[in-house]
């Protein structure tokens, strides 16, 4: 016996790829399960074998002639198809294009922030672009002619009417319109007459602001650490240092641990290992008498973040004038 | 606010290095900016050894030597009488900046280049002499930087103050800081009594005619004063914050405002009329020469210090000309006072002069300072500049600013804070910055905040210090309970998000442009003189001239996006933009403010392959989105019909259509008007369309049921109908819809076709109606006669026939 039958199927196997009309199929099958093929040549040679292998290998044998004829099969029902006019197509050349758009990443960074705090129970609460000075300065405790004002560079309308600095309005006209306990998150645009790498005139902010008994600054921390730790990473340090808004009292400076370097200091962060992303504080009670809220009984924290500053850390984009130039190189990465 | 630590380290020892001074005064809400070196400017001066000296060939005075730095030889022309072979001496090398301003350039004097200078103590800010150039001991290494041969080194904070705290926009305020972190006690200055002769009151007075503008005025007088240069001592502290040093007398003022926060001013008193003072405001339309040289017009609200004829400062802002010390002046009038911190602020916008004194009276200086910071400054102008003092001080105090008891509750405190501080540690950490402490019972404290403290008030404010100074990160990080609070509607922000998604699903990136635009817009856009877009909201104070108005309109921003991409050749664009636009609103004080979604499709149908030949895309290509848009938002009943020809403003006549959606007007979509295009620099057109959002969501459902499905077959039958050309085709789909029967269960109008065998003035219309009930299979011949009643009734509503 001089060829396995393993060797037999895989000869015979090759032979029927190679076979590329009917009449090579045919002589395949002839010459390998025909009446006088290779495969009855092999199992009348089965008397040779040792006694005990006899039966395992005339099992195999059967099998692989099965599986033979079944390739043989299906090789002519593939010659026919083609010849019935069934042509293969180069599936390598490329599909078309199921076209997608793209959200811009300043709403998309919106998105994501208001989401966790939405996940946090705040709703979400919106309020016009063009402003009374009462709503964005006067109600959040910036008296006229106040230096604090100088904080905001600001686009006049009137004397009266200006484009808002800041988000900051809405706490005043969410409280007037909605009794405590509060949680919203203010998305929006804002204005400020500044213009170069790191400022727009418009950007976006998102403001948030709870109001219910015995919150405290510790609260603060706690729910801005959730939103830290959700934005970037657990591993996101956080500091909070004293500041300065009219509106609340303690007020706070967020930073977080440099997202580029982790600390170690880099351009993005001037070498301080720091980044800051966040004004927040303890509403100021001034605020409270102004929409009529018990100051005596409620406490509150509000805070405040540019999306643009956020996007930038995120995707180390280093020009804010970017995100409003809508190239579509620009937009088509997000 | 700049201090240097040498400065600081008068009035407080301090402990820390820099790099952690500046971390912790950070962390107790002075923010440093920077810290630099106050030496950093002898950078390119460096230890050099004069090797050759040979006389000037062009000028006797004057020698060439050559100067060793190291590693090379540096030709300089000096003119100090003590130069010797073998000396050290600073070389200060081009391109050095002096502190009086000037920067050294390499230049030829006389004939010979000179590539450096060899400098005095003087020359360098670093002492009094100026005989010579200043001879280098010791052995220093040749082509050293000065600063680091020398050990010269102070480093100066930069401080970004909030403009809460004008207490600290002085070295002494800062060193309360540092003191109270440390622990460590503060040095005020001494200030020894040394009135020496006469009664003020017999020589001057001060007249407050506007005490709401100036609540407190005082005044002293010197006699026999020298004006000359500062002392070495003074001008250094002056340079190590960057004021550069004028003369002894204005060096004085200057010092005691960095020192103790209160601006002060000095008078020529000889060039006082009457030699006294009236503080009164401004007349209307008034004009003033200010120390810069400048004439300013005043309005009456302005406070003038003024003598017994005409205004000589505006009060707290600026001096005037006219009564300016010069090197002649032998008596000096010093002013300290107490100005309305608005009234200040207002005048110096107004004037658009901002000073160091502005800045602190308009954050609020220290009203019980004022007598104090004027003996300092007499005590010092008497060591500096000689001359004596007379006797008394005047000082006009018509409103006193009182400061109130606050009372604390140290329970409330650690409930707002979070913390579980003692009420003693509450009273340590407010004493260690000199507010007054009183210990009620249990709970309570009496607090008496300092004068200079102008910024607290209230119970929180005490907080805020006792949260400061313990540290705001040693404060437990708790977690809010969350209760169920109000739900605030979120109907409108759900209908966006929504449109966000249908339009990115659609191919259709999002933009957001500026919510400016020019007021050149509107004519760009062709729209006429009482379009609602041209009521426009206008910016007083703009950026630039393409941002003078508040958008009244998406197109003119998605068509320069247009514009900015194809310049960068990206031509095939399908954008989308949700955003405000802003009108005018005559009744109101705020403008209308209405939310709009615009899209653009320009270029392409599909980006170029292989499998089909490039196509541009159309209007019924961006009509489909808008189709789409409807369905996904499930509005039904939406028209579209022919935009009249006097509407298409910036669309493009016949190749526009309204939309209504249960015949309320809602938009519009077509195509850019030729002209148009080319107002906006385009070279191919684009099609837009706009909804107004707000009009969208009262049509949609606010709950959606769903229908049954039929399990039984459809059956579909073909109309064509001949009609005029004039009738929409589109008018047949809605006609059939209106018919409203239970069997139609889909409509597709499939051909439309004028030409060949259809007679001129007509068109074919085909539409294929699908036909299901959902009780049963229906029976041929009953939709035979259904759809006979339906071809009837089309042919009547549109006078139409059938093809022959
Ligand atoms: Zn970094």
């Amino acid at each position: 016996m001089d060829k396995s039958i393993e060797d037999i199927k895989d000869e015979a196997l090759k032979a029927i790829d190679a076979a590329d009309d009917r009449q090579a199929v045919e002589a395949v099958s002839t010459r390998y399960i025909g009446r006088k093929g290779v495969i009855t040549q092999f199992l009348r040679n089965l008397s040779n074998l040792p006694k005990e292998d006899r039966p395992g290998a005339g099992k195999r044998a059967n099998q692989v002639k099965e599986l033979l004829q079944k390739a043989i099969t299906d090789a002519l029902s593939a010659i026919d198809a083609r010849a019935a006019g069934d042509i293969e197509i180069d599936v390598s050349l490329p599909g078309r294009s199921a076209q997608r758009g793209y959200l811009h990443p300043v709403t998309q960074v919106t998105h994501q922030i208001c989401d966790i705090f939405r996940r946090l129970g705040f709703d979400i609460a919106e309020g016009p672009e063009v402003e009374t000075d009462y709503y964005n300065f006067q109600a959040l405790n910036f008296p006229k002619d106040h230096p604090a004002r100088d904080m905001q560079d600001t686009f006049f309308v009137s004397d009266t009417v200006v484009l808002r600095t800041h988000t900051s309005p809405l706490q005043i006209r969410t409280m007037e319109k909605y009794k405590p306990p509060l949680r919203i998150i203010m998305p929006g645009k804002v204005f400020r007459c500044d213009s170069d790498l790191t400022h727009t005139p418009m950007f976006n902010q998102v403001e948030g602001l709870m109001v219910d008994e015995h919150i405290s600054l510790g609260d603060l921390k706690g729910i801005l650490t959730v939103f830290v730790h959700e934005m970037f990473d657990e591993q996101t340090g956080l500091r909070f240092r004293p500041s300065f808004f009219p509106f609340t009292e303690p007020s706070a400076e967020v930073d977080i641990l440099c997202v580029i370097c982790r600390g170690e200091g880099c351009r993005v962060c001037s070498h301080s290992g720091w980044l800051e992303i966040l004004g927040s504080g303890m509403v100021h009670p001034a605020l409270f008498e102004n929409v009529g809220y018990e100051a005596d009984r409620y406490t509150g924290f509000a805070f405040g973040m540019g999306v643009e500053r956020i996007a930038m850390l995120k995707y180390g984009i280093d020009d804010i004038r970017k995100f409003f130039e809508n190239d579509m190189r620009f937009l088509g990465q997000f | 606010m700049k201090a240097s630590l040498s400065w600081l380290n008068q009035y407080v020892s301090i402990d820390m290095n820099a790099s952690d001074l500046a971390d912790t005064l950070t962390m107790v809400g002075l923010e440093v900016d920077s810290v630099t070196d106050r030496y950093e400017y002898l950078n390119t001066v460096l230890v050099g050894r004069i090797v050759e000296i040979v006389p000037h060939p062009n000028a006797q005075r004057l020698t060439v030597c050559k100067v060793d730095t190291g590693n090379r030889l540096v030709p300089v022309v000096c003119g100090a009488p003590n130069v010797k072979v073998n000396m050290l001496a600073p070389l200060a090398l081009p391109g050095t900046q002096f502190l009086d301003g000037t920067v050294l350039n390499k230049n030829t004097i006389r004939g010979e280049t000179s590539e450096g200078m060899l400098c005095s103590e003087v020359e360098l800010g670093l002492g009094k002499d100026r005989s010579g150039i200043l001879s280098l001991k010791g052995s220093l290494e040749v082509g050293r930087k000065l600063p680091q041969a020398l050990s010269l080194s102070d480093p100066v904070f930069e401080i970004d103050l909030t403009p809460n705290r004008p207490d600290c926009l002085c070295i002494l305020g800062i060193a309360r800081e540092i003191a109270a972190i440390q622990k460590t006690s503060l040095a005020y200055p001494d200030i020894p009594v040394m009135e020496a002769e006469g009664e003020i009151a017999d020589h001057t007075s001060v007249t407050i005619e506007a005490p709401d503008h100036c609540p407190r005025y005082a005044a002293r007088l010197l006699t026999g004063i020298a004006v000359a240069p500062s002392p070495f001592w003074l001008q250094d502290r002056l340079n190590s914050v960057g004021l550069r040093p004028i003369n002894n007398i204005v060096d004085v003022t200057n010092f005691v405002m960095m020192e103790t926060g209160q601006p002060l001013h000095a008078f020529d008193f000889d060039r006082l009329a009457e030699n006294r003072i009236v503080v009164r405001t401004a007349a209307m339309g008034e004009t003033f020469t200010t120390l810069d040289g400048k004439d300013r017009k005043l309005t009456d609200e302005m406070l003038m210090i003024c003598d017994g004829e005409k205004p000589v400062a505006v009060g707290g802002v600026m001096g005037g000309l006219n009564s300016e010390i010069e090197k002649t002046s032998r008596r000096v009038l010093i002013e300290s006072a107490y100005f309305s911190p608005p009234h200040i602020r207002k005048t110096a916008r107004t004037l658009g002069l901002g000073t160091d004194a502005s800045h602190r009276f308009e954050r609020g200086v220290d009203p019980e300072n004022t007598v104090t910071a004027l003996d300092r400054a007499a005590q010092l102008m008497i060591e500096v500049g000689g001359g004596k003092l007379i006797s008394g001080v005047i000082d006009a105090h018509p409103k006193k600013i009182s400061r109130n008891k606050v009372t604390l509750s140290a329970g409330r405190t650690n409930r707002f804070l979070g913390t579980d501080l003692s009420q003693k540690t509450m009273a340590k950490l407010l004493e260690s910055i000199e507010f007054k402490v009183d210990i009620e019972d249990a709970d309570t404290l009496t607090v008496v905040h300092p004068s200079f403290r102008v910024d607290v008030h209230r119970p929180v404010d005490l907080m805020e210090e006792i949260a400061r100074l313990s540290g705001y990160n040693d404060i437990p990080t708790t977690f809010p309970p969350i209760s169920a609070g109000t739900k605030l509607p979120s109907r409108d922000l759900d209908v966006r998000d929504n449109i966000l998604r249908i339009m990115t699903g659609f191919g259709f990136t999002e933009a957001i442009n500026y919510s400016f635009m020019s007021e050149l817009s509107c004519d760009k856009l062709r729209l006429p003189a009482d379009d609602f877009r041209r009521r426009m909201v206008e910016i007083l104070n703009p950026l630039t001239e393409d941002q003078t108005v508040m958008r009244t309109s998406l197109i003119p921003g998605l068509l320069e996006t247009m514009h900015r991409n194809a310049s960068q050749q990206v031509r095939d664009l399908k954008l989308f933009e949700t955003g405000k636009v802003f009108i005018n609103n005559s009744l109101e004080e705020l403008p209308d403010e209405v939310e709009i979604l615009a899209g653009l499709w320009t270029g392409l149908r599909k980006p170029v392959s292989w499998h089909s030949a490039p196509e541009d895309c159309e209007y019924y290509d961006i009509k489909g989105v808008v189709e789409g848009l409807f369905q996904a938002l499930k509005i039904d009943n939406v028209k579209y019909s022919r935009m009249p020809n006097d509407l298409c403003f910036y669309m493009r006549p016949g190749h526009t259509a309204q939309v209504h959606v249960n015949r309320s007007a809602v938009g519009w979509v077509g195509e850019i008007n030729d002209q148009v295009l080319k107002n906006h620099d385009l070279k191919q057109t684009a099609f837009i369309f706009e909804l107004d959002m707000s009009r969208l969501s009262p049509h949609m459902p606010e709950l959606q049921q769903t229908r049954s499905i039929s399990k039984y077959p459809a059956i579909a039958r073909d109309i064509t109908l001949i009609m005029n050309i004039g009738i929409e085709s589109g008018e047949v789909l809605i006609k059939i819809r209106e018919f409203d029967e239970a069997l139609v269960e889909s409509i597709q109008l499939f051909s439309v076709f004028e030409g060949g065998p259809i007679p001129a003035g007509k068109k074919s219309v085909s539409v294929r109606i699908t036909y299901r009930s959902i009780k049963e299979t229906l029976q041929d011949e009953a939709i035979n006669q259904l759809h006979r009643d339906i071809t009837d009734r089309l042919m009547r509503a549109f006078q139409a026939s059938l093809p022959v």
